[in-house]
């Protein structure tokens, strides 16, 4: 298996604030690694510097083998990251299927193909009857979904999911779990930060613990769940086993 | 030198009257997040009111700050009501539009009601101040002094009341502010006819000193603009010194370089402050790379 | 909360009666076409052939100004610089070189485009008003220079085009030639935008101007998408100017390179409706006949008047109408979707 992505020593420091502290991690191609982690661990800034939204103070980013530690964010997602937002970013007066188009074009330069792309997406993540809708009557939940479509109509090579789960009902967290699940296999690596930990638990083959800008753990489920320090990160903080 | 040392020290005291301009401006828009497009139209509109009481009344445009500033101040909660307010919870561009349009409907009303000509009033005092080797004007260091004494007790409102504490607190989260019973549409309301009141105070210290006619605004706002963003949006205190900085550019460049391209010196300084360093030199960090996101 | 919204969507059900994004011609384009080809082919006086030769000119000037300020969301009150650039190049080459204005008129537009595309890099990390402003500022700086730079643009007394009929010389001596020239100019805009509207990189353009960092995310890269439409929408406000400039042979650069003129090409864009190809033509057709009847029948007597009206019409406009005649017409009928 090789690593599709390194990072080696990445520091991100903003004034006075150590946000991420000397982080070093590699995914292989075809995992699904889960990300966890008290709120203001650096999850957000960790995926802000791979997405390449920010630039890291010190370390590097590799990705496929070249290094793109200071590249822009368009130029991250043209060779193949894909990234949601935890707060949906929609393109707010085009439609659902619109939104999904401007991704689909990284791989089909025609509208027309680029719409079925989008149309194709769509299905897959089970917003067929919203395809022509406008944006803003969207619920946070199809809002969530918008997302992972938006993302996945670029066929990346890797996605970074950011807590797609939240204000998903039951049941939309057991498809979408299904749903992210079979994702290695169709070629796509995933790394996901979630805090509902049920979905995680269950589909990643590893998972990495930040805690205030620092990898405290890095393990399968099983071991995670077992581990001291990561229940005392944890203290005081809810566990959502939806 | 004595010449240096008379540009500078007049462009200071002229610098600090533009300051006063400014400071309505920049206040709207540290609290309220919005760029008054009729600015320039406010001061025109004070202008014409102190020209007015000092022409028709035999008074002085000192003392017609004691009426015009009031006036102002609540022409300022008018347009406020009428026109931001409604605005403030649309895309960012009906707020632009709409007091643009409020711009060039005052200077046109103006122009049909006043015409285009030039009216000025008489000179206050009829001697110049000497301080040491230089000479000023009176009005210009009556100016001056009264620019520094509206930033202090500004400085000490901002400080030290309740409204200025309310005022800090809806600029550092709007949303927070509401929770903590902060009633945050008063606040914008009080923010933007204060701002406006400024105007009028800065109106009459101009009155003396130049013309009014209805595009004068136009001249000055472009001031006004550059002097906030050197001095950096929302700071009271960066005002003071971009408008002296600009004071002294235009005093300087009026006499050494020809006096048309004086003005294009400082729209190419305002282009260069926002290439180099938007936030200016004492702003809300971000505030230029922000902006509003529709 | 869904309100109107001066970017709106107009995407019908009934693709062929109503415009429609991005879609081929629908009849009520067709129609106002023919209307215009009717009206440009009746023998008017010369006062209406006037008011015919500036609704189409100014209907092309705010569709290209609509392609930075309606479609990529630059809104820029200094537009009037590039149309200044425009009449001045073309007017330039041809007064010391002899070159055609046919020529010349390519040139001006490149010109214009080139300074678009480098204010656009150089104001590329602001937002909102600083973008705004900055565009004010650079239509200052280039009035002034205009105004001073007399060696080269005659300074304050402007430039005068000899009022020589000939096709080479692009003057006309009678006014329907000019009617036509305007409305080929308003159709070519017109099908640029369109052709924009229907290809990716209108796409590219909305989804710079709706939220930049999904746009990022999705591989459009905003520098080079906002630096293209701004030296587009510069670029035909510069063949404008110089076709402006065929049309009224003198270049006056106080009217030229003024804030009012910028502000005129927004005006009728946003009453039209923003981010619509149709929108910026019925701005223009209901606003430039009464501006210049009104100009005519109050003459220097109600100076300001007409402006006092517009500005007053775009204020409420954009607080209760903000998507515009468009959008106003679109919720009428029911066809239109307002955000």
């Amino acid at each position: 298996m090789t690593a599709i992505l390194k990072v080696n020593n990445l520091s991100c420091r903003f004034g006075s604030l150590l946000a991420l502290n000397d982080v070093s991690f590699s995914v292989d191609s075809g995992e699904l690694v889960g990300v966890i982690g008290p709120n203001g661990a650096g999850k957000s800034t960790l995926y802000n510097l791979i997405a390449g939204a920010l630039s890291p103070t010190a370390g590097e980013i590799v990705f496929d083998g070249r290094s793109v530690t200071h590249l822009k964010s368009h130029q991250i997602a043209r060779i193949g990251i894909a990234r949601t937002f935890q707060i949906p970013k929609p393109y707010r007066q085009l439609s659902v299927v619109e939104n999904v188009m401007l991704t689909a074009f990284q791989r089909e330069k025609s509208v027309g193909r680029a719409r079925a792309l989008a149309v194709a997406i769509l299905s897959e993540v089970g917003l067929t009857d919203y395809v022509d809708a406008p944006v803003a009557t969207l619920t946070i939940g199809l809002l969530k979904r918008l997302e992972v479509a938006r993302a996945l109509a670029m066929r990346p090579k890797l996605v970074l999911f950011d807590e797609i789960m939240a204000g998903l009902t039951p049941t939309e967290v057991a498809t979408m779990t299904k749903f992210v699940g079979d994702l290695p296999a169709r070629g796509i690596t995933v790394i996901w930060v979630e805090h509902v930990l049920y979905a995680i638990m269950k589909t990643a083959s590893r998972i990495m613990v930040l805690n205030r800008g620092e990898i405290i753990a890095n393990g399968v489920p099983a071991a995670i769940a077992r581990d001291p320090a990561v229940v005392k990160a944890y203290l005081g903080e809810e566990m959502n086993l939806a | 030198m004595i010449t240096l040392g008379q540009l500078v020290l007049s462009g200071i005291f002229i610098g600090s009257i533009y300051a006063l301009m400014s400071m309505g401006l920049t206040l709207i828009f540290g609290v309220l997040r919005v760029v008054n497009f009729a600015h320039g139209e406010f001061l025109m509109l004070a202008m014409y009111g102190a020209w007015a009481i000092t022409r028709l009344l035999g008074l002085n445009p000192y003392i017609a700050a004691i009426a015009i500033v009031p006036a102002m101040f609540l022409f300022g909660a008018i347009v406020h009501q009428i026109i931001v307010r409604p605005a403030l919870d649309k895309p960012h561009l009906v707020v632009v539009f709409a007091t643009m349009g409020l711009s060039i409907f005052m200077q046109n009303v103006a122009l049909m009601i006043m015409t285009a000509d030039l009216w000025d009033v008489p000179p206050i005092f009829d001697h110049s101040v000497a301080i040491g080797p230089f000479y000023f004007k009176a009005e210009l260091l009556v100016g001056f002094v009264v620019t520094i004494l509206c930033t202090l007790f500004l400085r000490w409102l901002i400080r030290s009341t309740y409204l200025g504490k309310a005022i800090r607190a809806t600029v550092q989260d709007g949303e927070a502010a509401m929770l903590m019973g902060i009633p945050v549409q008063r606040i914008f309301l009080i923010t933007f006819a204060s701002g406006s009141a400024l105007v009028g105070l800065a109106a009459c210290m101009m009155m003396p000193l130049f013309s009014v006619f209805p595009t004068v605004g136009l001249n000055f706002v472009l001031i006004a603009f550059v002097i906030v963003v050197l001095g950096g949006m929302g700071s009271i205190e960066g005002a003071l010194i971009g408008g002296v900085c600009i004071g002294v550019v235009q005093s300087m460049s009026s006499y050494y370089v020809a006096p048309a391209y004086g003005q294009m010196f400082y729209f190419i300084l305002f282009l260069l402050v926002m290439i180099f360093r938007p936030n200016g030199l004492l702003g809300q960090k971000g505030a230029a790379t922000l902006g509003i996101n529709d | 909360m869904p309100g109107p919204h001066p970017y709106q969507l107009v995407s019908a059900r009934s693709p062929l009666v109503w415009p429609r994004r991005g879609g081929s011609l629908s009849i009520f384009e067709i129609g106002i076409f023919v209307a215009c080809v009717a009206i440009a082919m009746i023998g008017f006086s010369q006062n209406l052939q006037d008011i015919v030769v500036l609704t189409f000119l100014w209907a092309g000037l705010a569709l290209a100004w609509n392609i930075a300020g309606g479609y990529a969301g630059l809104i820029s009150f200094g537009h009037a610089a590039f149309f200044g650039i425009g009449a001045y190049t073309s007017t330039i080459l041809f007064l010391r070189l002899g070159l055609s204005p046919w020529i010349g008129v390519w040139c001006g537009g490149l010109l214009s485009a080139g300074f678009g595309a480098g204010l656009a890099i150089i104001c590329a990390r602001l937002r909102g008003p600083f973008f705004i402003l900055s565009t004010l500022a650079a239509a200052e700086v280039a009035r002034i220079g205009a105004l001073n730079w007399a060696s080269l643009t005659g300074g304050p007394e402007g430039l005068s085009i000899p009022p020589v009929a000939g096709i080479a010389n692009m003057v006309f001596a009678s006014k329907t030639p000019y009617v036509f020239l305007m409305l080929a100019f308003l159709a070519a805009v017109y099908a640029v935008t369109k052709g924009l509207e229907a290809s990716r990189y209108g796409y590219y353009l909305y989804s710079v101007r709706d939220d930049v960092d999904a746009a990022s995310a999705a591989g459009v890269n905003p520098l080079a998408v906002r630096t293209a439409a701004m030296a587009l929408s510069a670029g035909l406000t510069g063949i404008g100017g110089s076709l402006f400039a065929q049309y009224f042979l003198y270049l006056d650069p106080t009217f030229l390179i003024s804030p009012d003129l910028s502000f005129q090409f927004a005006l009728l864009a946003a009453v039209g409706g923003l981010g619509t190809a149709i929108g910026p033509v019925l701005g223009s057709f209901l606003i430039t006949p009464m501006s210049e009847l009104l100009r005519s029948y109050l003459g220097s007597q109600a100076a300001g008047l007409h402006l006092v009206i517009y500005s007053a019409l775009l204020i409420v406009v954009m607080l209760y109408f903000p998507s515009g005649i468009v959008g106003a017409l679109g919720r009428i009928s029911g066809r239109g979707r307002n955000l």
